[in-house]
């Protein structure tokens, strides 16, 4: 089994069925796993911000910083490896928050909503999701079964 | 002894700090001192000029011909960054150590504190805050209070936490409540006992309420906008997550909108992996003379 981290602000695609890839402390990032369960390839991304129009620059070095940008990246990736786009599931966790949070400043809830438009936009359905409240999660994405646990201070759970 | 007692009792035995760090912090606040002076402050100590000199001529600087001395690095860089890069190879060893009651790992609570210190520097240059280092030094220390409360929140973390769940109130207020004392206030007392400038001792105290300062400064609204963006963004944080609170009022007296704060965590996120790679094997500062009462 390779174990594959996924950094802030990265992404990758596997078509080995033995890898195993985790995103540690997501916050207000966004973890999103994609998964064509036929082809058995699938990818994830744990981007921080929403839109790349306020830095193109850092979008141009690290496309997933941005949901806009590593999103569409991702997907790209995944079906040149041969994923259908009529199969690809697509799950996302992450988005949190501060306490009592202001709109204006919550990144995390940002992050979601942009990244509903771009699935929306791309004809494709989020599957699941475990977005919000105050907690840090981190991911853990099996490319054999396409299997997504999510692990919080509240415990582990599949999505 | 009450446990408040317990844990203010402990404050005189937690690692002083290398004389140094003093030196360089009164020099930056030494009006007679010109900037070039921070070099000579540096010069002094061969184990941290060596820091500098190894930071300066990092890869990801990137320079084709090697930085020999301090006062070349602080040609070529800046009195500012050398300045940046001294202090925090001199806090480095006080705050890389795990502390179980946050259940922060090795380097857990430094890659915070470096994010909090570079996610400030990125808020100054885009709200044009002028900030000579007491501003990063404060964000690089402004959780050094857990690593003396860790032990104490490890004991009681479960009544803590219960009492966030049932108040909804924010964890340091839960810490304060169980523990007669929370971690902001605490690593202000230490920065006292290591006689640090009042402006530093601020921006510790004050990083979770800053509108419960007396006097509000930039110092204290940059450390704590920053501080809050680095725990949104994951940017090493432990058990207590993101259960604290963004205060508007602070935001406002910034002018801080949305966008600066996306681009404020573009620009830190850019760099520091950067920079922590600079600090993985660096060896501690000498801890010589030590800072006494």
């Amino acid at each position: 089994m390779a174990l594959l981290v996924i950094g802030i602000s990265d992404y990758q695609v596997s078509t080995k069925p033995e890898d195993v890839m985790i995103t540690y402390s997501l916050g207000s990032c966004i973890g999103l796993t994609a998964y064509d369960p036929i082809a058995k390839i699938g990818g994830m991304i744990h981007y921080m911000l929403p839109l790349s129009q306020i830095a193109p620059e850092k979008a141009m070095a690290k496309p997933a910083m941005f949901a806009d940008t590593g999103v569409p990246a991702l997907l790209r990736d995944l079906f040149s490896l041969g994923a259908q786009k009529s199969r690809i599931i697509v799950k996302a966790a992450g988005g949190s928050q501060l306490m009592d949070q202001n709109k204006i400043f919550n990144i995390g809830e940002r992050n979601f909503l942009i990244l509903r438009k771009i699935l929306w936009k791309n004809n494709i359905l989020l599957k699941a999701n475990d977005v919000g409240g105050v907690i840090s999660r981190t991911l853990r994405f099996e490319i054999d079964t396409g299997r997504l646990l999510v692990k919080s201070s509240r415990g582990e759970a599949e999505l | 002894m009450n446990i408040k007692e317990q844990i203010v009792s402990k404050i005189t035995s937690f690692p002083t700090l290398p004389v140094m760090a003093n030196r360089l912090l009164h020099a930056l606040n030494d009006p007679e001192l010109a900037s070039a002076d921070i070099a000579k402050v540096i010069q002094y100590d061969p184990a941290l000029t060596a820091n500098v000199l190894k930071a300066a001529n990092s890869a990801f600087l990137g320079f084709r011909n090697p930085v020999n001395s301090i006062s070349e690095a602080a040609f070529r860089l800046g009195t500012k960054w050398i300045f940046q890069i001294a202090i925090s190879s001199l806090i480095y060893s006080n705050l890389k150590k795990p502390i179980p009651g946050y259940d922060l790992d090795e380097e857990k609570l430094w890659k915070h504190s470096l994010a909090v210190a570079l996610m400030s520097e990125a808020l100054c240059a885009l709200l044009r805050v002028r900030d000579s280092g007491s501003i990063y030094t404060g964000a690089l220390l402004h959780d050094i209070g857990k690593a003396v409360i860790g032990e104490f929140v490890s004991a009681h973390f479960d009544e803590v936490q219960s009492l966030i769940d049932s108040r909804k109130i924010t964890f340091e207020k839960a810490e304060e409540e169980v523990m007669g004392i929370d971690h902001a206030e605490l690593g202000a007392l230490i920065a006292e006992n290591w006689r640090f400038p009042a402006l530093i001792i601020d921006c510790i105290r004050w990083h979770h309420s800053p509108d419960s300062a007396p006097n509000i400064t930039p110092a204290i609204d940059i450390v704590h906008i920053a501080d809050s963006i680095s725990l949104m963004e994951g940017f090493g944080y432990g058990r207590d997550e993101l259960q604290y609170q963004f205060s508007d009022k602070s935001a406002a007296r910034m002018n801080v909108n949305s966008n600066i704060i996306e681009l404020a965590v573009s620009q830190t996120v850019m760099t520091l992996e950067d920079i922590e790679n600079i600090f993985k094997d660096m060896p501690a500062a000498r801890n010589g003379q030590e800072v006494r009462k």
